[in-house]
């Protein structure tokens, strides 16, 4: 049943594609029969969307209901084990991966008791899996906090820009900042077209980010985009689905 | 059945996750109903290791089914008592984790379990092996339970007969729980959550405290501290009563010594003046004194205006804040206002005299009746003058305090004791008619300041030293 988890974060600038990247990394190991609890940890919540699946309460719904509600349960009641549970409602079940959206940010008070109860359930919950992806915004917050452990591999998402790029390197030194540690850094370059596919190779060399992957403008994502259609489904005959094939390969999933 | 099981029985099975997908079926949780009980009973009236169970057993039930269930243990020893009932309830969470398989969350009448369908491919199939595992583990590993009976009920009628019953018990359970005391116990639980920015700070929780946060009562503190007791929720042995009326006990003082790494030697836990419980930075509301009246103001977190003093909550906490023991200041939790002992040796309630309404209202059947009307907020206040009208007419009990004074007014004053590390407010911040005066505690001794530095730089280029002309 426990296995040891191997711990994925997907981060970048907004709008490089981080959520597209994490959802079809989510499929390709499902695909591969591993048992996947996906985080989306951005307060943008979009990963849900992308994955074609419903969720409506998150960890910040649940914070707050403890904040709001922790005077008027019993005085003897264990919090852990209800803060336990309401995870566990908010949990959506999909086949071969579950899914936890983070949610909003906290409010004013004191949440250390409430993050420190956090803490020692998600790594409990976190055991029961293969693989943890979490979708992340830039700033590494749920990391600073400590809600996740170590990361083996910390994938950056960036477009043909060189501010994408710039991204990547301040993530870099910002990790070297967190107490989590980090045993790996990769760059994935989203939006690749043939004019940018030079530039950012070289980019990449010269600010000493590793580069393993270059997903291509993909027109099925383009067009399931502009319609709000989940990428999930995405046949393997995508040119980004294969792409993602070939990356997973290099970070051996 | 002997003692053979289908099953392994560990606590390496603790955390095990029965998903929806490898679920065989799902009993009680958010979409049906249950609870778990267990009452203390006549050794006589017990048939020990004995099962009932009322309703359907798995092997009755569909693959993929939801269910009702309830848990009724009764237990009975010479040394068992209704008190212990809850603790021993709270075990069966524990060990039905500890089944392969098994998947167990949460607590009483919100029970939620789930059980695999590899479990079930194993022979689990009837209740009866899952209650006779509990049964021998509450045996095992409580053994004040000289006998131990369960009863499981499946059945949606039955369940929820029941369920009334078992709620009239947790009622009255809570009930003896809000009645704990201080005299009640002797473990308090200290934290050490807020350390990093606050390394002075010593966190006491007690039955008559709660965490400075709001967050942490003295059961979460001893829940967590009976789970690890080296993390950040531990246990501090009272030690002896040195005073019951401002709640100073050796042990908290040794504690404070040991946390504060030699700050502070002394924390009264129900004093507002004389070495009060520090503050973290975390706290829910601020005390403060207002010496116009001689009386204390509260102001919260969430309250965005002035308090009579003409500051903000962000002003007095950042004066109080960062684990220190500020004289005229004190962060509390909220539910402190609900204690018995709410800074009983600086007058309680009736030193209170403002705080915003928001504030009032949350707590005001907490507040003794006869002073509910006399405690004002920014609607009837808005300056030390207003207060002052407000508290006169309604005639406050600070009023007399006020004559008091002005007949003892002559009396020299002397200056009171004060440990190392105590600070006083930063004046410069202080409107100017803000000054503080501490009362004077009745035990003596003007041993004067001591004052520390700690890695202190000073650079002096000259030193002058004038006889005074």
């Amino acid at each position: 049943m426990f296995s040891v988890t191997k711990i994925i974060a997907v981060t970048g600038k907004g709008g490089t594609g981080k959520t597209v990247t994490t959802s079809l990394l989510i499929r390709h190991l499902t695909k591969t029969d591993n048992l996947v609890l996906a985080v989306d940890a951005d307060p943008d919540t979009n990963l849900p969307e992308t994955l074609g699946c419903n969720s409506s309460r998150t960890i910040g719904d649940i914070k707050e209901y403890m904040h709001e509600e922790r005077d008027n349960l019993p005085p003897d009641i264990n919090k852990e084990s209800i803060l336990e549970s309401k995870i566990y409602e908010i949990l959506e079940e999909m086949p071969g991966y579950d899914l936890i959206v983070m949610g909003r940010p906290e409010g004013s008070g004191c949440y250390c008791y409430v993050n420190n109860l956090l803490r020692g359930i998600m790594n409990k919950l976190v055991s029961n899996y293969d693989v943890l992806i979490i979708d992340t915004e830039a700033g590494l917050e749920h990391f600073s906090r400590k809600i996740f452990k170590d990361v083996d591999e910390l994938i950056v998402v960036t477009d043909g820009s060189r501010r994408g790029l710039r991204t990547a390197e301040r993530i870099r030194e910002l990790v070297g900042e967190l107490e989590t540690e980090v045993s790996n850094i990769y760059v994935i370059a989203n939006k690749v077209t043939d004019t940018n596919r030079e530039i950012i190779t070289s980019t990449a060399k010269e600010l000493d980010l590793e580069l393993i992957g270059m997903i291509p403008v993909d027109e099925m994502i383009v067009e399931r985009d502009m319609a709000g259609k989940p990428l999930f489904d995405l046949p393997d005959d995508s040119t980004a689905v294969q792409e993602i094939e070939r990356i997973a390969q290099k970070l051996g999933l | 059945m002997a003692d053979e099981f289908p099953f392994e029985i560990s606590p390496m099975f603790e955390g095990e996750r029965i998903r929806k997908d490898g679920m065989y079926v799902e009993l009680a949780g958010p979409k049906s109903k249950g609870f778990e009980l267990v009452r203390a009973a006549d050794i006589n009236d017990i048939e020990d290791d004995k099962f009932t169970l009322i309703g359907p057993d798995l092997s009755d039930m569909e693959e993929g089914s939801r269910h009702p269930i309830a848990m009724i243990y009764k237990i009975a020893g010479e040394l068992v008592e209704t008190d212990l009932e809850s603790i021993v309830e709270r075990r069966n969470h524990e060990f039905q984790n500890y089944i392969q398989g098994l998947m167990h969350l949460n607590q009483r009448d919100d029970v939620w379990l789930r059980l695999g369908t590899d479990a079930v491919n194993k022979g689990l199939t009837s209740f009866e092996y899952i209650a006779k595992a509990i049964m021998m583990l509450f045996k095992n590993e409580l053994p004040f339970i000289e006998k131990v009976e369960a009863i499981y009920i499946t059945d949606i009628q039955e369940v929820e007969k029941e369920l009334d019953s078992a709620k009239e018990v947790y009622k009255a359970r809570d009930e003896r729980t809000r009645n704990l005391h201080d005299e009640d116990v002797d473990t308090f639980y200290g934290c050490t959550l807020c350390a990093s920015f606050a390394p002075t700070n010593v966190c006491v929780v007690t039955p008559d405290r709660i965490s400075l946060c709001g967050a942490i009562n003295w059961f979460d503190g001893r829940a967590a501290a009976k789970v690890d007791p080296e993390g950040p929720q531990f246990a501090i042995p009272k030690g002896e009563l040195i005073d019951s009326e401002s709640g100073e006990y050796s042990g908290v003082n040794e504690a404070a010594k040991r946390l504060s790494s030699g700050e502070y030697d002394r924390i009264k836990l129900h004093s507002f003046f004389e070495y009060p419980h520090t503050s973290c930075g975390c706290f829910e509301v601020v005390g403060f004194y207002i010496p116009e009246v001689d009386g204390i103001g509260w102001i919260d977190r969430d309250f965005a205006g002035t308090a009579p003093n003409g500051l903000q909550f962000s002003t007095m906490a950042g004066q109080t804040g960062g684990g220190k023991q500020v004289a005229g200041f004190l962060g509390v939790g909220i539910n402190y206002f609900r204690s018995p002992k709410f800074i009983q040796s600086d007058g309680g309630w009736n030193r209170v005299v403002w705080m915003p309404k928001i504030l009032k209202e949350k707590i005001l059947n907490d507040i003794p009746e006869d002073i509910r009307d006399k405690i004002a907020t920014e609607e009837e206040t808005s300056d030390i003058e207003s207060l002052k009208n407000f508290l006169s007419e309604k005639e406050h009990p600070i009023v007399v305090r006020w004559n008091e004074e002005e007949e003892e007014n002559d009396v020299q004053e002397t200056p009171s004791p004060q440990q190392q590390g105590y600070e006083a407010p930063q004046m410069m911040q202080m409107p100017s008619n803000f000054m503080p005066s501490i009362p004077m505690g009745s035990s003596g001794g003007s041993a004067g300041m001591k004052i520390i530095l700690k890695n202190a730089k000073v650079s002096i280029e000259k030193i002058i030293i004038k006889k005074d002309e």
